[in-house]
């Protein structure tokens, strides 16, 4: 569904990345680990068109979509949950998950008609965010924040979703909560790109992981090899 | 002075004020989009009451006239962004200011080659005859500024809250990266930012101009002062530049009276001055709300 094939890419001149390659399978859950700094949010960016790779490629669905802006990308198929949820604060949390769908949505009336089956869906998964359709998003706790970027993300009926660090300063009941809904999600079927720092809930609930290490992917494989890895383990899941 | 002649100045500046006002609105539309303002709004101002008035002259009713006047506004509009503003913006440079001042005085030039340099009067379609409300006379122009003020802004505010496209505007305000994310394209919705402020800048122009007349040189104390009541207010503050702008008016209006004509323009520089002073975010500006 999505591969990425020797990107590299960078900030100015600074390359962060170099020779990034990676593969998420459809119906698939897979993981991005390693430390602070190793190019994870970077990949995401240069994947979603945030960020322009300048080398390789990346191909979402057989269709090579490197070099494109990110708001074509998103018309494409990909929805990227970006680092620090990134909500519209001004806006209400319905306007949020709208905006969400906003690539399948008529731009002037009946969008919300058209918008309440997955509108619905989102309510069920994260009830809170139905509690507080018509508050800023702005208000909203960090978790809950959280729940409404991925809810954004859900909206958009994408075919991948790339969620970074969806654990970032939030408490650890709410990570798991974070994680149970990832599971979810999985079960669900959704096809997903998952950044994480907590680098053991992501292997738990990945099918496949990457780790990176200062732009590179430097170990890969399946969660149990990566926790039989003597290396992985020391370094991520000591 | 009486009490009488100054709720007549007060009042008349006040309707003077709702015309900065909405120039000052058309400044928070663009800067909402991309932080970046056109300093030659007040050329687009001027040009689309020129326009107005040959459509006029050639014999086109009123009504016809002033959607006409507003597509030409929001063309104008349109032009300024992609020839004064995207490249700068692209390049993360400031460049916008110069080459909007630039594409004002252009617009400047043109007008008055096109039309010359004298003042012309703007035909208005109602009786000029002041009503009195309260022991102050109205003339029907400035209710008519008045009405078509809150109009636009209402329309443009109505079309924020209750389309997508108004929301996916809001959005791109709110943080451009996170909206592109979404399939949202902010190059497109900084031109829609631009139209909408030149749209709002012929409204302006085609309100006033029965009231002051149409020349080259009619908006250069408008912009002027529009500029102040948007930065007192602040460039984020929605519906508080209508009160800054009538606040404004009244203020001068009264100073020129009091003062002499010659301090007219002194308000809204002191003002403009306390501001940048005291609260840089404007009286009604928004401090960000957010929680991490």
């Amino acid at each position: 569904m999505l591969a990425v094939e020797g990107i590299n890419a960078g900030y100015g001149t600074s390359e962060v990345l170099s020779g990034v390659s990676l593969i998420v399978k459809s119906g698939t859950v897979v993981a991005l680990i390693g430390a602070n700094g190793a190019g994870k949010t970077t990949t995401m960016r240069a994947i979603s068109g945030s960020l322009r790779p300048s080398k390789g490629k990346v191909i979402l669905d057989g269709r090579e979509i490197q070099g494109l802006i990110a708001s074509r990308i998103a018309h494409l198929g990909l929805a990227h949950s970006p680092e620090g949820r990134k909500v519209f604060g001004p806006l209400s949390v319905e306007d949020n998950l709208l905006l969400g769908a906003y690539t399948h949505l008529p731009r002037f009336f009946g969008f919300l008609a058209k918008a309440q089956p997955d509108l619905d869906r989102v309510y069920t998964l994260f009830p809170r965010l139905k509690e507080r359709a018509r508050q800023l998003a702005g208000t909203l706790s960090g978790g809950e924040q959280q729940m409404l970027a991925i809810g954004r993300a859900l909206m958009a009926r994408p075919k991948v979703i790339l969620l970074d660090e969806p654990s970032m300063g939030l408490a650890p009941v709410i990570v798991q909560e974070v994680f149970h809904t990832i599971r979810r999600l999985k079960a669900e079927g959704i096809t997903l790109l998952l950044v994480e720092q907590f680098a053991k809930s992501a292997l738990e609930v990945a099918d496949y992981a990457y780790v990176m290490e200062r732009g590179r992917i430097a170990v890969e494989g399946t969660p149990e090899a990566l926790s039989r890895n003597e290396r992985v383990l020391a370094a991520y899941l000591g | 002075m009486t009490l009488p002649i100054f709720a007549q100045m007060a009042v008349s500046g006040a309707f003077m004020g709702l015309v900065y006002a909405l120039i000052a609105y058309g400044f928070q539309l663009t800067y909402a989009t991309s932080k970046s303002i056109n300093f030659g709004q007040g050329e687009l101002v001027m040009v689309s009451a020129f326009f107005s008035l040959t459509l006029l002259n050639l014999g086109v009713p009123y009504w016809a006239m002033i959607p006409c006047g507003l597509v030409f506004g929001a063309a104008m509009g349109l032009v300024i962004e992609r020839t004064a503003v995207r490249l700068a913006l692209e390049q993360k440079s400031e460049g916008w200011i110069l080459l909007s001042i630039i594409g004002g005085l252009f617009l400047f030039s043109t007008a008055e080659n096109i039309w010359g340099r004298d003042d012309h009067p703007f035909p208005t379609p109602m009786s000029t005859d002041p009503i009195h409300v309260l022991g102050v006379d109205v003339t029907r122009n400035e209710i008519a500024v008045a009405v078509g003020v809150f109009a636009i802004m209402g329309l443009i505010e109505l079309f924020k809250r209750r389309t997508l496209l108004g929301k996916a505007f809001e959005a791109v305000s709110a943080d451009r990266d996170a909206a592109e994310l979404m399939g949202i394209s902010a190059t497109r919705t900084v031109m829609l930012s631009y139209g909408l402020s030149g749209a709002v800048a012929a409204v302006a122009g085609i309100l006033v101009s029965p009231i002051t007349t149409v020349g080259p040189t009619m908006a250069s104390a408008l912009i002027l002062k529009a500029f102040s009541v948007a930065v007192v207010a602040g460039l984020d503050s929605g519906f508080g530049v209508v009160v800054i702008g009538m606040m404004l008016g009244i203020l001068e209006s009264l100073s020129s009276f009091q003062l002499g004509s010659g301090w007219r323009e002194a308000p809204g520089l002191v003002l403009l001055i306390l501001a940048l002073a005291l609260r840089p975010t404007g009286v009604f500006g928004k401090t960000a709300i957010r929680k991490v």
